[in-house]
């Protein structure tokens, strides 16, 4: 992959996964179990997805079977319809698409400047920001919607996207500076000062040489950030409360209203849920192996 | 931005005395390194500071739902919101299950993430692509959902797990309440959030574990290492860094587990006997609005995370530093 | 509908403009009110928009459409905008809007146990001067004393549902029962009609809000208010009494959990998908559970359905009978409608209360199965036997106390414990004395 050039020099860097050695018969009987073992395993993690993606297919009546019933026999699309059709899918939609999008793309920005300047250079006041910086992460956020909502009300920014989008960042840049910090620092600057002796502006440098290396660490990130933004929920009930503003967890949550004149369709509930996770599953298994190359470097810092 | 620095003010000179060894780098003046982080710090101090300061003057108010509406003034009471919560068993009892709670899961996931890992490296491409895509889908399933799917598997009733107990003949499992007893609804807990944190941690690992050279192994193999051996002297050295910030990662985030437990907690249980620190500072806040001691709680937790990170805290910027 | 400058903008011009035709007045208003808001001379309010907040999905749309309608035909130049609310979120939205001028919605929809938690930190308007003109004693009696704080009025009721009982009426004849007439008789008959496999009355000892209907009934209660303290009463012999005997129905009867709460007891009831049998005879549950009980059937749609109970020789209902005969009161369900303090248009959000108390809109709650405000339009409901059961319920049901701190109490579960403990056994009395040290203090505020 992109990284391949450094491989030798830089192990830690490497993308994409390594071809298997060849195989020896003394481990094939080993191998075998270990096949069998990894697809058991897969499916008692999947079990639960596949039983959400069950239930939104059956009838609400039937979900209270004292039998479970492992496939859609009775199987209905009505509750997608019903999801859908009921109040507000789109633009909750919408909504969260807008919020998760300005969250990743300031989260990456920001988070990868903030990267550069702790892993190229020693400054005074950098092991602060670096130990705040995990520190902050370790405050419970039960306590604050109340400053929160009185934060965005002064500032008239109130159903706001900006308004959400700045309190997610904030939430979420703390982490991805860790996990930059270890992909900028495992590009050796030396390669873009080559490129620079070679007749490339510094700005050309950094944009053919660093940012490529740097794509799958600022993939793993992004994917880190759009999960935070796509599923929060309490930030997003103070800070977003005009009904036409909702994102989609806040959509979701009106599913789960038992009251004086009707009880929780569960059903319901899970086509939703199906709904709202349709989207980053496909995102996911789309930049599934930039990202398990993303993951490793930016953990293993260079 | 590559011009002299004239030292702006408080810009000190980088290499000031017993400061960590000269960087290689010195091209770059100082001043670019705070610019780089001035939208990064000014993201954190636009979303947090207010939020953050409002919580340490709250911490030491009297501030309930009647300051909130303005009907009375919030008055300065001091440290007597922590003093009540050292004085105060329940907060303790709280803190022991919730530092026990956390470490099991955080060392459960990372222990099970890690085998996975090994596992995903020792089989097949099609064995690997199926844990890989289980273990993305399991990742992306929103937690409301992912939880009210677990409760329905452990459901006393209908639940496939009594089900399955009992077609393999453990009739006492019928209508079996899983949730009653704090142990077994930890229990619960612990397999919905070891279920949940697993995929971050297995993939993290496992994509470092690409790193470790096959050439290497099969030398290692070769000249008769066995496979303890070259787990420890091999893969266990490339892959360490990895696991150990995954590890306080899982800490951090399972000493904030909240939102799981009260999901579970509505489907009845002993609440009071398994609260964990974010259903305490909840319940003072969202459920009694008392702001004040649910802010003096949170500042508690934020010290106690730190003190007990600490140690390792340290190790970690050992390491940056070398 | 984002709250935007646009909005802003246009409302400020429409302001300029009715002010210029400030001749015609619809002056419906002989409300002075608190004056702190009557701008100059003119008793017609300045146009505006206002928001109303409805929680969950209760009020259907053609209601909503009727408040807007209605409200900008009687209040020319202004409009209505109605957000929904959820349930689980209320009180955080709440707490964090209502203090808030610029953003406050004007007027809100509030769960009826939720209300003392903001009237007695006066987050909303006194509306005595008004109580009369929107129905007075014709209310639902319960729901306004949840909202008021001494003699005033805060909150007043909106709607209100019932809870009563749901039986399979096939299994208590094979076991020759007939619908019981004393709380005494339905605890016997239940308890014959419980095996391994069936609870005679499924509760779950959680299930606070149905067990205090025992407390009511035995003529105990929750608290009392004592000058300006608030006392919890647990211990009282008339509710220890009542206590006593909830634990002798749900030992007795109940195969469900000590620690269930909220459970979906219609299932219970229901045959099974296969065919097989119920595993209850008798539950407890709020009049909608009806939609979710009865046989297996397609609705319009194509889609599986119950059918509502349609069989009335295998479902029936009845309502908790009381001691001595006639009914228990229950819990009911519901909620109060309230105008925020901070209201910048409350001359125009008490005119929306006014469309709401009409008798118009009464009649539309009723039609569509939510029980009105004003006794005088419960006939609104229908006159079968679930709009019967649901009025006569109602008018004996009560209430949590409207003490300030009632909020505390039910954020900290404190009941489902003290009702999970019963159900586990434990000595009543003694119970009843330990929470009663508990509650006390929660209930005044600290």
């Amino acid at each position: 992959m992109s990284a391949a050039p450094l491989a030798p020099a830089r192990p830690a860097v490497t993308s994409g996964t390594t071809p298997a050695g060849p195989r020896r018969p003394r481990v094939r009987a080993g191998r075998v179990a270990g096949n069998v073992v990894a697809v058991v395993v897969a499916l008692c993690w999947v079990f639960p997805v596949y039983w959400m993606i069950n239930s939104s297919f059956t009838p609400d009546a039937r979900l209270g079977a004292r039998t479970p019933s492992f496939f859609p026999t009775h199987g209905t699309t009505a509750n997608y319809r019903d999801a859908v059709d009921g109040s507000g899918f789109w633009s909750a939609l919408q909504m969260s698409l807008a919020i998760t999008l300005v969250t990743v793309v300031a989260v990456l920005a920001f988070a990868f400047l903030a990267a550069l300047a702790i892993s190229r250079f020693r400054f005074r006041g950098r092991r602060s920001f670096v130990v705040a910086v995990l520190f902050i992460q370790m405050l419970p956020a039960e306590g604050l919607f109340i400053a929160q909502y009185k934060m965005l009300s002064a500032a008239d920014l109130l159903n706001s996207v900006v308004g959400v989008s700045v309190l997610y960042t904030a939430a979420i840049v703390p982490f991805t500076v860790w996990m930059l910090r270890g992909f900028v620092a495992g590009i050796p600057a030396e390669l873009e000062e080559a490129a620079m002796v070679d007749g490339l502006s510094r700005t050309g440098a950094f944009l053919r040489i660093t940012f490529p290396l740097l794509a799958p660490g600022l993939v793993a990130s992004g994917v880190y950030a759009f999960l935070q933004a796509w599923n929060e929920f309490t930030v997003a009930l103070v800070a977003l409360p005009a009904e036409g503003s909702q994102t989609l967890p806040l959509w979701l949550r009106g599913f789960l209203n038992a009251s004086v004149n009707e009880g929780v369709n569960w059903a319901q509930v899970m086509a939703a849920s199906t709904l709202i996770a349709l989207p980053v599953m496909i995102f996911f298994l789309l930049v599934q192996n930039r990202m398990t190359g993303g993951l490793v470097s930016g953990a293993v810092k260079g | 931005m590559t011009t002299t620095a004239t030292g702006g003010p408080g810009a000190a000179p980088v290499e000031a005395a017993g400061a960590p060894p000269p960087p290689v780098r010195r091209r770059r003046r100082p001043r670019t390194p705070y610019l780089l982080l001035v939208p990064a710090v000014a993201v954190l101090l636009l979303g947090l500071g207010y939020p953050v300061y409002w919580q340490v003057v709250t911490s030491m108010q009297e501030f309930g739902l009647a300051q909130q509406f303005g009907t009375a003034p919030p008055e300065f009471v001091g440290l007597a919101n922590y003093v009540e919560i050292f004085t105060s068993d329940v907060v303790w009892v709280v803190v022991a299950r919730s530092v026990a709670f956390c470490l099991v899961n955080a060392f459960l996931a990372v222990g099970i993430g890690t085998l996975l890992a090994l596992l995903m490296k020792g089989v097949g491409t099609a064995p690997r692509l199926a844990l890989q895509v289980a273990l993305l889908l399991a990742w992306a399933m929103p937690m409301v959902a992912a939880v009210t799917v677990w409760k329905w598997l452990f459901d006393w009733r209908q639940g496939v797990v009594n089900w399955l107990l009992v077609q393999i003949g453990l009739g006492s499992f019928e209508n079996h309440n899983w949730l009653a007893q704090p142990l077994s609804f930890f229990f619960v807990a612990t397999v919905i959030v070891t279920w949940m944190s697993v995929p971050f941690v297995a993939l993290s690992v496992y994509a470092a574990l690409t790193q470790v050279s096959d050439e290497v192994l099969e030398a290692a193999a070769l000249d008769g290492a066995s496979g303890a051996k070259r787990f420890f002297y091999i893969i266990l050295p490339i892959v360490r860094p990895v696991v150990s910030i995954v590890l306080l990662l899982q800490i951090i985030w399972d000493l904030r587990v909240f939102a799981q437990i009260r999901l579970l907690q509505d489907a009845g249980a002993p609440v009071s006997e398994t609260n964990l620190l974010g259903n305490f500072i909840y319940e003072l806040g969202i459920g009694r609005q008392d702001f004040a001691g649910a802010a003096a709680v949170s500042l508690f937790v934020l010290a106690l995370t730190i003190v007990l990170s600490w140690p390792y805290v340290r190790t970690l910027l050992k390491e940056d530093e070398s | 509908m984002k709250r935007n400058r646009l909005v802003v903008t246009s409302v400020a011009s429409t302001i300029t403009l009715t002010m210029a035709l400030a001749a015609c007045s619809s002056s419906d208003s002989d409300d002075t009110a608190d004056g702190s808001a009557s701008s100059g001379a003119s008793s017609t309010p300045e146009a505006a928009d206002i928001t109303l907040w409805l929680a969950g999905g209760d009020t259907p749309d053609e209601l909503r459409d009727y408040l807007k309608t209605e409200f900008a035909k009687e209040n020319p130049g202004s409009t209505l905008t109605i957000e929904q609310q959820e349930w689980p979120d209320l009180v955080t939205s709440l707490t964090t809007a209502l203090p808030d001028a610029n953003n406050t919605p004007d007027v809100v929809e509030v769960g009826n146990t939720q209300s003392p938690t903001f009237t007695t930190v006066g987050a909303f308007r006194d509306l005595t001067p008004l109580y009369d003109e929107l129905g007075g004693d014709k209310l639902l009696q319960s729901f306004v004393d949840v909202g008021k704080v001494g003699d005033k009025n805060y909150a007043l009721p909106y709607y209100f549902g019932s809870r009563y009982m749901f039986y399979r009426a096939d299994i208590w004849k094979k076991a020759g029962l007939t619908a019981p007439k004393t709380l005494a008789e339905f605890g016997d008959d239940v308890k014959k009609l419980k095996t391994d496999k069936q609870s005679g009355f499924a509760i779950g000892g959680q299930d606070w809000r149905n067990g205090i209907s025992w407390i009511f009934a035995n003529g105990g209660d929750l608290a009392k208010q004592d000058g300006d303290q608030w006392v919890s009463t647990l211990s009282d012999p008339k509710s220890v009494k009542g206590l006593e005997q909830w634990q002798d129905v749900y030992e007795g009867a109940s195969n469900a959990p000590a620690t269930g709460k909220d459970l979906a007891y219609w299932d219970f009831l229901n045959d099974g998908v296969d065919g097989e049998a119920p595993e209850a005879a008798t539950i407890m549950a709020p009049g909608w559970a009806r939609w979710s009980i009865g046989d297996m059937t397609k609705g319009d749609d194509g889609k599986e359905v119950r059918d509502g109970m349609a069989d009335d020789s295998k479902f029936d209902i009845f309502g908790l009978p009381g001691v001595d005969g006639g009914l228990a009161p229950v819990f009911a369900g519901g909620s109060n409608i309230a105008v925020s303090a901070k209201s910048q248009h409350p001359e125009l959000a008490e005119n929306l209360l006014k469309i709401v108390f009409s008798p118009e809109y009464q009649q539309m709650l009723g039609k569509n199965g939510l029980g009105p405000a004003n006794t005088d339009y419960v006939s609104s409901l229908g006159d079968d036997k679930f709009a019967k059961t649901t009025i006569d319920t109602a008018k004996v049901s009560k209430l949590t106390p409207a003490a300030p701190g009632w909020a505390s109490v039910e954020g900290a579960n404190v009941l489902e414990e003290l009702f999970q403990k019963i159900a586990e056994g434990g000595d009543v009395t003694q119970l009843a004395k330990t929470y009663d040290a508990k509650i006390t203090p929660m209930l005044n505020g600290k």
